[in-house]
């Protein structure tokens, strides 16, 4: 059962519902009841920008599930690629992306999601690293409000190799960005991040499961959600230290800010642990805007919304922070920046 | 590691479970299997009314219609509901009158546990010391409730179950299956159809109870199951505190325990709910035989600001499978959640609680403590939700698992549903192992390493414990460190 094969095979039965537990919170199968038609073919040319264009000059389009197919970094090889997804219509597609980053290569990867009308889009990538090998995931998912998104990363990491995500959303009708990561252990560095901003009546799902296979491996998540009206923001995260997965060192935390009465936050951060020599904590907080620091704004002369907006930037700044392209990070502050006062 | 094997060979030489004896007394059985003129045996046998049996049965066609879940984090072999006995009680000559008519064989169980059922017994002792008084199930059967008078002088009802069918049947009828409905979850449904006895408890408005009730479930039948139905009811403004002890013999077979625990707390009334729970573990070398505790508790804070607190010690049985719960429904109503669960040898724990805001300005508070050793697994499982009119809702969680051993397994799942913009929800979880810092100062000073573990461990669980009950806190510390024994090294 996949969603790729529901999509190919115009069967919804196929798409998980609410009655499996890792989809609880974000039911497909209920929300479509008939299988859309295929996505129609985008001319890539009309497309105009994508927002990481400026920053290499290799941008990769898959648009409506059709284009580029595979990311490969070289052995010693440094490169910076934008991987744009691109939705138009109301048709379904699906796409398929391998990322090879070889033995000590280093891959800064801008992916990008924005889409228009009422489709249903699966992208799924699969993400391999080398030993020392360093990858870079910078994520923004803008995509439509009528869209049903899902993308599904499978990262297999190797001894001292790097991998760090960071993902901004502002959801969509149903949107799922899911990231499982197979942690080797050996001093390797994992770090899966994520923002979402949600509004009116937007859906977005962060979820993550870590696998720590061999002694020695560290993870570290922090994952920021702002919904307003009546949006819901979802984060399942699990970290899972297999046995003699020892030493391993895993900090998750998830922190929620609910800015309407009608808002809704979901969470389930799961720490799943067969070893004993493990240092593993999670941190788990949803509330409302310190009243206290809204009323030492606003007694310093600034507007309530103005107030709201900084407390909220500053609130996921602590994410943005963690980017570490440069160029990208100030691109994705500005990007969340615009949402939070839109 | 000389020291190390010694305490190890040492420890095993130690009686383990202690509980683990059989009383050999008469007993009359229902017959294996379960269908509905089983359910109508099991009515009759308790002289039941005429509505009792029509509820049990509709809980019976219900119960067929449904699946046993499988989503915990334990695995065993398909139970077979038809190769149980669904009722076994000690065979009575003729109702006993009084405490001196009750089976010597009983009163000599109840001794060999430590379990007072003679009040004057109770009273020995130091002047002021502590009473509580015991309502005694054994397997099917509640065979004898102490302190009786006294309590019906205050207005309280401390009886068994059957009797309160019998004799309060309205409040019995106004309240039963209020809380958990019949057809809530499998195991509940099965308990509706087939409980045998349990306690029933009312509180009238405004009244302290004056002593701690509790009541002592001891399995011993073979074959059987033990289906017990607890009842507590504090009215406006009353405040109980009652315990609940259990323990059941060593055998290969596992015995299930499907018990259904509800709670009613009126506007301004308090109930404290602690549990040792001490079934028999089953074998911890190779997971033979244990009790299966397959539990629905769960509180319902009816009335503004109620308060319901539960306790537990979680040391026994070869799977456990609760998670006591509180639905806040009334305004400034407040829930609390201590747990203490251990799992040693082979066993298998999957417990937690649910807290569930629906009214305005709910408070609610989770510790749990988890501690796995051996080749055991133990899982804390719960849920915290706000309702969108639970304006004002805080929960404050914290769950802490500690690692003894590299073959066991802890695991965290939480889930958190906030669904409005003025509760605030936090929650915090550890997993580590038992400090080498600390066990090498504790051992520096002179400690052994088994009582350098007990320490760090009484240090680990101390919030929950002192929010026992003081005879039961002594009693559970010593349990930590029994069903611990043996897990280091």
């Amino acid at each position: 059962m996949s969603i790729a094969a529901a999509i190919r095979e115009r069967d919804v039965a196929q798409l998980p519902g609410k009655r499996d537990e890792d989809w609880r919170w974000t039911d497909l199968r209920g929300l479509i009841r008939t299988a859309p038609e295929p996505s129609a073919a985008v001319d890539v040319a009309q497309l105009g920008a994508g927002p990481f264009d400026a920053l290499t000059d290799e941008v990769l389009t898959v648009a409506n599930g059709q284009g580029a197919a595979h990311v490969g970094v070289e052995p010693g090889e440094a490169k910076v690629v934008a991987l744009r997804f691109v939705s138009r219509g109301d048709g379904a597609h699906a796409a398929r992306v391998s990322v090879e980053v070889e033995a000590a290569g280093r891959l800064t990867l801008l992916e990008s999601y924005d889409g228009e009308g009422g489709y249903l889009s699966h992208a799924g990538l699969v993400f391999s690293l080398g030993k020392d090998a360093v990858l870079e995931r910078v994520i923004l998912a803008g995509d439509a409000a009528d869209g049903v998104s899902v993308s599904q990363a499978e990262v297999q990491m190797a001894p001292g190799s790097a991998f760090a995500q960071v993902v901004l959303t502002t959801g969509a009708r149903r949107q799922r960005l899911e990231t499982v990561i197979h942690h080797p252990g050996g001093h390797a560095e994992l770090r899966a991040d994520g923002v979402y901003l949600l509004a009116d009546k937007r859906h977005a799902d962060l979820t993550t499961v870590v696998t720590h296979a061999a002694t020695d491996g560290r993870t570290d998540q922090l994952i920021k959600g702002v919904v307003r009206d009546q949006a819901r923001g979802v984060f399942q995260g699990r970290i899972v230290v297999a046995e003699g997965a020892d030493r391993t060192d895993a900090r998750m935390g998830h922190h929620a800010l609910i800015l309407s009465d009608r808002a809704e936050v979901d969470a389930k951060p799961e720490l799943e642990i067969y070893a004993d020599d493990v240092s593993c904590a999670h941190g788990n907080t949803v509330g409302a805007l310190d009243e206290d620091a809204l009323f030492y704004a606003r007694q310093r002369g600034i507007p309530e919304a103005e107030a709201k907006a900084l407390l909220t930037e500053a609130f996921i700044g602590e994410v943005v922070d963690r980017i570490g392209h440069e160029t990208a990070r100030d691109i994705v502050r500005a990007w969340a920046a615009d949402r939070l006062r839109g | 590691m000389a020291a190390v094997k010694q305490t190890v060979e040492h420890v095993q030489a130690l009686e383990r479970y202690k509980h683990g004896f059989v009383t050999d007394i008469d007993q009359e059985y229902a017959p294996k299997g379960l269908n509905a003129d089983i359910v109508r045996f099991i009515s009759a046998k308790k002289d039941e009314p005429e509505w009792m049996l029509q509820w049990r049965l509709e809980a019976f066609e219900r119960w067929l219609a449904l699946e046993e879940p499988d989503w915990a984090k334990v695995s065993f072999p398909r139970i077979d509901y038809q190769d149980l006995h669904y009722y076994a009680a000690p065979k009575a000559k003729e109702g006993p009158k009084s405490l001196d008519e009750v089976d010597p064989d009983l009163l000599e169980t109840y001794k060999k546990l430590g379990i007072p059922l003679k009040e004057q017994e109770v009273l020995a002792g130091v002047q002021g010391a502590p009473r509580y008084a015991v309502d005694a199930v054994f397997d099917s059967v509640s065979v004898v409730t102490t302190f009786k008078k006294e309590l019906a002088q205050a207005g309280v009802i401390f009886c068994s179950m059957s009797e309160a069918i019998r004799e309060h049947g309205d409040l019995v009828r106004q309240y039963l299956g209020s809380v958990v409905p019949v057809s809530d979850n499998y195991f509940a449904c099965l308990n509706s159809a087939v409980f045998s006895d349990g306690s029933f408890v009312y509180v009238p408005p405004g009244v302290r109870c004056p002593m701690e009730l509790s009541t002592y479930f001891r399995i011993n039948a073979e074959n059987s199951g033990q289906f017990e139905r607890t009842l507590i009811i504090a009215d406006k403004g009353a405040y109980v505190s009652y315990l609940e002890g259990c323990t059941a013999p060593m055998r290969d077979e596992n015995q299930l325990h499907a018990a259904v625990v509800e709670l009613v707390a009126l506007d301004d009334a308090e109930i404290k709910y602690s549990t040792v729970q001490n079934w028999y573990p089953g074998d911890p070398e190779t997971g033979k035989g244990g009790i299966y505790n397959f539990v629905t508790k769960r509180a319902d804070c009816r009335g503004d600001r109620s308060k319901v607190s539960w306790t537990q010690v979680e040391t026994g049985s070869s799977i456990t499978w609760k998670y006591p719960s509180c639905v806040l429904r009334g305004e400034g109503s407040s829930g609390e959640f201590y747990s203490i669960a251990i799992t040693n040898g082979r066993q298998q724990a999957d417990t937690g609680t649910k807290m569930i805001h629906l009214g305005a300005n709910t408070r609610s508070r989770i510790i749990s403590k988890g501690i796995s050793a051996g080749r055991s697994s133990n899982t804390y499982r719960g849920l915290v939700s706000a309702h969108p009119k639970a304006k004002g809702a805080r929960n404050f969680t914290q769950c802490d698992s500690l690692l003894i051993g590299k073959t066991c397994a802890a695991h965290t799942v939480p889930y958190i549903e906030a669904r409005n913009g003025q509760s605030v929800f936090e929650h915090e979880a550890t997993t580590t192992r038992l400090s080498e810092d600390q066990l090498f100062y504790a051992m520096q000073r002179g400690l052994s390493q088994e009582e350098a573990v007990q320490l760090l461990v009484n240090g680990f669980v101390k919030d929950v414990l002192q929010e026992l009950p003081m005879e039961f806190a002594v009693e559970a510390q010593k349990l930590v460190a029994i069903s611990l024994e043996g897990s280091v090294g």
